[in-house]
């Protein structure tokens, strides 16, 4: 378990589609919990994808306890090879990420989400999110098929410079 | 009544606005269309004005230059043909949205928009950002464009291969606007 470096843009990784993990074995529980640790570390972060810590399998982290704009709220947790089961009422927010420095965009996002795939412990997990949890897993989702929010925000006028990061 | 196009570019400080805003107010202008934004610690202001009927450029530019001369704002004012749009393609063809992004080099914007030209294509919109350390400088270019009706696929894939040719990542989508 480890604190592993968040790798920013241009890192090949981030752009690239992650692999499928398929069996949840002791290489993949230890992934789990650098990715637990590493979100941990950085106070702001409430999400992070296996490709942000340069490992691209289809693997991520996720912890909105606490934040004032979640609903929905299953603690830390990790999800392997997930899946969206259902997206449903997409609503723009301002988001950032760790791997995209100095910009913040306006991203449209689904506030009610069931996704599906297999938990820390290789068990099959599905779980019903809303709000602000929703927007971080379909953040993170994103991250896996080589996307940032960059690629889905919706023009030149919905990126902002973000004053602080890190 | 007699349109123009009006530019400001200075170094960024309080006031700007409201100093051209007034001298604007005072010479019976309307401000028609605007976009004013920071370049690099530049502050950028771009306006189509419509004003009465004696007024010319070179009155209208020495009147903004007594009041932005001493804000250190470079102003520029020029007629603009009659009837307004001018040569503008802008509402035609299918409207899109292009993200890029990648290792910063020369030539980016220039590939792309080549591209996109070739393919008939039109930027409407278009901003860019420098981003990271610079150990690893990252530029970002944000498009809308539209492309011509039925062809937007090939001038699609054009962006796509320029982009490909530079080592950057580059998504499109449609813009999608519903009528409620």
């Amino acid at each position: 378990m480890a604190v592993r470096p968040v790798l920013v843009l241009p890192h090949p990784v981030l752009t690239a589609r992650a692999a499928e993990v398929g069996l949840v074995d002791d290489a993949a529980g230890a992934l789990a919990l650098d990715l637990l640790e590493t979100m941990a570390a950085s106070p702001a972060c409430v999400g992070l994808a296996a490709p942000q810590i340069g490992v691209g399998l289809r693997a991520f982290a996720v912890d909105v306890t606490g934040h004032r704009k979640a609903r929905s709220c299953h603690g830390p947790f990790v999800l392997f090879d997930p899946v969206v089961v259902s997206a449903q009422s997409p609503e723009p927010a301002r988001e950032g990420c760790m791997s995209v420095p100095d910009l913040t965009g306006d991203v449209a996002r689904a506030t009610r989400l069931v996704v599906a795939g297999l938990g820390a412990d290789g068990r099959p997990l599905e779980l019903e999110l809303d709000a602000f949890e929703a927007r971080a897993v379909l953040h993170e989702l994103d991250h896996l098929d080589g996307l940032l929010f960059l690629d889905r925000v919706a023009g030149p006028h919905a990126v902002f410079p973000r004053k602080v990061y890190r | 009544m007699p349109r123009f196009s009006l530019s400001a570019l200075g170094a960024d400080r309080p006031g700007i606005v409201a100093a051209v805003t007034g001298v604007l107010v005072d010479q019976g202008c309307n401000l028609e269309d605007s976009t004013m934004t920071i370049l690099q610690g530049q502050f950028a202001v771009l306006l189509v004005v419509s004003a009465p009927d004696a007024t010319t450029a070179v009155a209208l530019e020495a009147a903004l230059a007594e009041v932005t001369g001493p804000l250190g704002l470079v102003v520029a004012v020029r007629p603009l043909a009659e009837p307004p749009g001018g040569a503008g393609t802008a509402d035609e063809g299918d409207p899109w949205t292009i993200s890029i992004h990648g290792a910063d080099r020369p030539g980016i914007v220039h590939a792309v928009a080549l591209a996109l030209a070739d393919a008939e294509g039109n930027v409407v919109d278009l901003s860019t950002h420098l981003i990271g350390g610079p150990d690893a400088p990252v530029y970002v270019m944000m498009l809308r464009v539209t492309l011509p009706a039925g062809r937007a696929e090939a001038a699609l894939a054009a962006v796509s291969g320029a982009a490909t040719a530079l080592g950057v990542h580059c998504t499109m989508h449609p813009d999608e606007s519903d009528l409620l």
